[in-house]
């Protein structure tokens, strides 16, 4: 029993960080499911924390009746964001979404009540349950998400947006509704985050994270929302294990961990499409008369 | 008014240095059509190369630069036959492979730039570059802005007649566009993106050099300083052609400073970011680039 205690003890800040993590995740993997690469995540976050910490502060109540308040904020303006920013090309709206995290840490740090370069300090937290909680039931929802006629018209609206169109899926309509999910659960990640890390500044919600997280996302998987999770939690702990094992190059070793996924597993680390090949595979070897050597099992890429 | 013409000429040498930058972060990206994140460690590097070249090999100012510059070339091209490479090979993946490749290379040469300047920011010796200060009509005109408003001049209009009017330039362009029609036209594309890639990453080396001396600092914030403005530049100049890239970063840089004078220097970021926002949203091609040219 001793050995777990002391690994909880030790690790119990870089599970609550992945648990945090696998938010922003998600809310990127919200979007990249219908097709969009976006990092507004960062901007619908730090929307989410500073109102959630400003309500605490301001009104006292529970941080956990902040959570719906800091999803809701983050769900209000990535609806306005959609609006302004599905007009544009893919590419360019890559670009803009970059662009907005650089103004938001600008608005940060002019707009009163948010501590502007000092910071704001966050007197409350939530116990870690909690945490896992949130995130059961966000995984829950993405999991019934996949599941419904909206999850298989994201799927169609990612691999051709004409194509899709033709068979009666409106795209754009689907985008919005993708960003408003990304909003909703990047406000709460951002709140969460806030509760974690006890303190506000203009730099807790910057391009990092932004890329941190595309980087989990694609590490994990983009095809699947568990791809999100793992990758999150892949992202938290590499630091750490690096730490621990060559401290002065943790962050080295990070960076070619990631190039070498990317390059070698291009797909990520769940690939639904690679797991289908594979239990195909299997069945065709299954079904094959014992001597035929056939290609066919062996074939899947 | 001699305030107002003192902080021009501060805007137009710090433009300068947004401008160089952006014109090597703009030709991987009209070209090699990657958004690299690690852009802006070729700066922080040249810094230090050109640093070290002067501290440790005692090298006066010209040889140092040109150690700089030429470091930043070939750790581009380095990057880019590690981390981008691979991915060319494999047909798909497109803008976000190249980019999480990029973010990759940027943790690591970020992380390494910390290593080898010890996380601090250092300084160029005082003798080491022309400290000479001119005073035309009572302003003064510190020798290195003079120097790197001409470096910018002079890159600019060789990488406008390199890109436009020579061999090499249309090979360039035809690469940009479309990797096998060109190589149909007997084009190497291989052999481009390489000279691409370290006339590039010389370009941005050469503006951390300069910039490392100007603003006396030499650490790994130096490139993500310039990465943020120079793709800003690039952006709002119109990235398929380097001479809105020079004109829209000499403007970002007059325009910040002013408003840090005239205005509230908390809004100087937020002018630059405002207007490249304000520039994709309305008009994407830029200041100066060409209708129609999109990158699938």
């Amino acid at each position: 029993m001793q050995p777990l205690v002391d690994f909880w003890n030790a690790y119990r800040s870089t599970l609550t960080f992945a648990l945090v993590n696998s938010f922003f995740a998600l809310s990127t993997y919200a979007v990249l499911s219908v097709g969009i690469l976006s990092f507004a995540t960062v901007t619908f976050a730090a929307f989410g924390g500073f109102l959630g910490v400003r309500l605490v502060l301001q009104t006292g109540i529970d941080p956990l009746l902040a959570l719906p308040a800091a999803a809701a904020a983050g769900a209000l303006l990535s609806y306005v964001i959609a609006l302004i920013f599905l007009r544009l090309e893919s590419h360019w709206m890559a670009l803009a979404s970059l662009a907005l995290i650089l103004i938001t840490r600008v608005l940060i740090i002019n707009v009163p009540g948010t501590g502007g370069v000092n910071g704001l300090s966050v007197p409350v937290t939530l116990p870690f349950f909690m945490f896992a909680l949130v995130l059961l039931v966000a995984i829950i929802i993405f999991w019934r998400l996949s599941a419904s006629w909206y999850g298989i018209a994201a799927r169609a609206v990612r691999e051709d947006a004409a194509v899709a169109s033709t068979l009666g899926i409106a795209p754009r309509r689907i985008q919005t509704v993708a960003f408003v999910i990304s909003g909703a659960v990047g406000g709460l990640g951002g709140m969460l985050l806030a509760l974690a890390l006890q303190y506000l500044s203009p730099d807790t919600y910057f391009v990092n994270i932004a890329f941190t997280m595309i980087a989990a996302v694609v590490l994990g998987g983009s095809y699947h929302w568990a791809g999100a999770i793992i990758g999150a939690a892949v992202f938290t702990a590499l630091p750490v294990i690096a730490q621990a094992i060559i401290p002065e190059f943790q962050d080295v070793a990070n960076g070619v961990v990631l190039l070498l996924i990317m390059i070698f597993l291009p797909r990520g680390l769940i690939d639904p499409r690679a797991i289908r090949l594979h239990f195909a595979a299997r069945k065709a070897v299954a079904q094959a008369p014992r001597d035929a050597t056939s290609p066919a099992a062996g074939g899947a890429p | 008014m001699d305030l107002f013409l003192q902080q021009l000429i501060n805007g137009l040498a710090l433009g300068s240095l947004y401008a160089l930058f952006g014109l090597g972060f703009g030709i991987v990206f009209a070209t090699l059509g990657i958004l690299n994140a690690a852009h802006g460690t070729y700066a922080s590097w040249a810094a230090i190369i050109a640093l070290a070249a002067v501290e440790r090999l005692n090298l006066p100012f010209i040889p140092a630069l040109l150690a700089g510059i030429f470091g930043g070339g070939l750790l581009a091209l380095v990057v880019d036959q590690v981390a981008f490479q691979p991915l060319r090979r494999r047909a798909g993946g497109g803008m976000i492979s190249a980019l999480i490749t990029s973010i990759a290379a940027w943790i690591i040469l970020d992380s390494l730039a910390g290593t080898a300047t010890g996380h601090q920011s250092l300084s160029f010796p005082r003798d080491s570059y022309p400290d000479t200060i001119f005073f035309v009509g009572g302003i003064p005109l510190p020798a290195i802005q003079i120097i790197t408003v001409l470096s910018m001049l002079v890159v600019t209009v060789s990488l406008h007649l390199l890109i436009r009017r020579s061999r090499f330039g249309s090979a360039m362009r035809a690469v940009g566009w479309n990797q096998t029609a060109a190589s149909l036209g007997g084009v190497n594309p291989r052999y481009v993106v390489v000279i691409t890639a370290f006339l590039a990453g010389a370009t941005s080396g050469f503006a951390g050099v300069l910039g490392g001396i100007s603003t006396n600092n030499v650490s790994f914030h130096l490139g993500e300083g310039l990465m943020l403005k120079g793709f800003a530049a690039v952006v709002v100049g119109g990235y398929d052609d380097v001479r809105g890239t020079a004109v829209a970063g000499v403007a970002l840089g007059v325009l910040e400073v002013m408003t840090a004078q005239y205005l509230s220097s908390g809004l100087r970021d937020g002018i630059t970011y405002a207007l490249l926002l304000g520039f994709l949203l309305l008009r994407p091609r830029g200041l100066f680039g060409s209708a129609g040219f999109s990158r699938a």
